[in-house]
């Protein structure tokens, strides 16, 4: 599903098959060898990091949440089986450590939008309005309501169902498509398209 | 397909998104290229969805594993192993009887040197750093969870007795009662000074050489 991006050797760590075989450095990871494990967690950081980067908005909970999700992948490595593939099983389990984390936000929450207005979505003074399309659409994203977000960065951007991101969410799968359509309506005017 | 002579908004996300199936999608395409409104309203929406990112990061992120490692560290309790548990998998057999006596004799130092009635956890040892309640519950935890997998191997282990070889059940069984030695002590200390941190890191860490013997032992059989 991704692909490692990082510098070092740990570029040439194979991503499992999903077919039940297991590659051999996620296995000696999972016999405790915490220098497999660093490969593990060099390969796929990346992509976890954008994944919490985009769901939770800011730079500092996400690089907390990326810590969260590689100790808890660490607690959790011996039940992989490889019957996903890794970048799939650790997808999972950061969108459930993050979920958790935007669940017990006081913040947020899991706010979904109401309504797509101008008052609350107008951005034509944004900050970032002049800044690489990149920064946009991160400082945008990071303007939605914390469940939107969710459901936009797990359907648009990492390919859920909607199915699935009522699984994980716990929304009914028709309020995570219309949550969808909102956070998609919220972002065109956000970046003024 | 339209509401009020306009797409609707399915149609419209849908047309952005590739999702439409090719019939309706070609109605749909027929209608934009007759009607302005819709028109720019997919277009704005079709630029987004150009412009969403891959799911990847450039960030640099090395600095957080020490972070992770750190963690690990503890939730592992190797703070007063001698040996990393990352190279202890590659070690030959006679690394088992020095990890052992290792611990028996962090036991023996430990409950000497501990004075024996503590009020405080936090204040009880200078020697532990990082001692936090979270710590302690986890060390507590730990514990646990390495005498559920210790037994758990035991059982296995009796399955695969037979299979030994005999100088190798004999040198496990040695151990084996070394380590549980080890361990009756730190919890007979802990009878004494439930509260202490040490003692319960020592015994967490008592229990994790124990399962580490077994899985090896496992392993040979």
């Amino acid at each position: 599903m991704v692909q490692p991006r990082m510098g070092g050797p740990s570029d040439t760590l194979p991503a499992s098959d999903g077919d039940g075989s297991i590659d051999a450095t996620v296995r000696r990871a999972q016999q405790g060898d915490v220098n497999a494990f660093e490969a593990v967690y060099r390969a796929h950081a990346p992509a976890i990091h954008a994944l919490c980067r985009r769901m939770v908005g800011t730079e500092r909970d996400a690089r907390d949440l990326v810590q969260d999700v590689f100790v808890r992948a660490w607690e959790k490595l011996e039940s992989f089986r490889g019957q996903s593939s890794l970048a799939t099983w650790l997808h999972r389990l950061a969108v459930n450590v993050v979920l958790n984390h935007l669940r017990t936000s006081k913040r947020d929450g899991l706010r979904l939008i109401d309504d797509v207005d101008d008052a609350t979505f107008g951005s034509r003074s944004s900050p970032a309005a002049s800044v690489e399309t990149a920064i946009d659409m991160d400082w945008a994203l990071a303007q939605l309501p914390a469940g939107a977000r969710s459901v936009f960065v797990l359907h648009d951007i990492q390919g859920y169902s909607h199915d699935e991101i009522a699984q994980m969410t716990g929304i009914a799968a028709g309020t995570a498509r219309a949550q969808l359509w909102r956070a998609r309506r919220a972002l065109t005017r956000l970046l003024d398209l | 397909m339209s509401n009020d002579n306009h797409l609707t908004e399915e149609e419209r996300q849908g047309a952005a998104d590739d999702s439409l199936d090719a019939e309706r999608l070609r109605e749909v395409e027929q209608h934009l290229a007759s009607c302005d409104a819709c028109a720019r309203d997919v277009a704005s929406l079709r630029m987004l969805m150009s412009r969403i990112p891959t799911a990847e990061s450039s960030t640099d992120l090395d600095d957080l594993w020490p972070s992770i490692r750190s963690r690990i560290d503890e939730s592992k309790v190797v703070s007063l192993d001698a040996a990393p548990s990352d190279t202890m998998p590659t070690r030959p057999r006679r690394g088992i009887v020095w990890i052992v006596g290792a611990v028996a004799a962090a036991v023996a130092i430990l409950i000497v040197s501990l004075p024996p009635i503590r009020t405080s956890p936090r204040a009880t040892s200078p020697n532990v750093t990082g001692d936090t309640e979270s710590n302690f519950i986890g060390v507590a935890d730990s514990t646990s969870a390495y005498e559920a997998e210790a037994n758990a191997l035991l059982n296995q282990l009796e399955l695969q007795r037979a299979m030994l070889p005999p100088e190798a059940r004999s040198s496990v069984d040695h151990d084996l009662r070394v380590i549980d030695s080890a361990i009756a002590e730190v919890k007979d200390a802990l009878v004494r000074d439930p509260n202490n941190p040490a003692l319960r890191r020592l015994l967490a860490s008592s229990y994790r050489q124990k399962v580490e013997l077994l899985k090896r032992a496992s392993g040979a059989s």
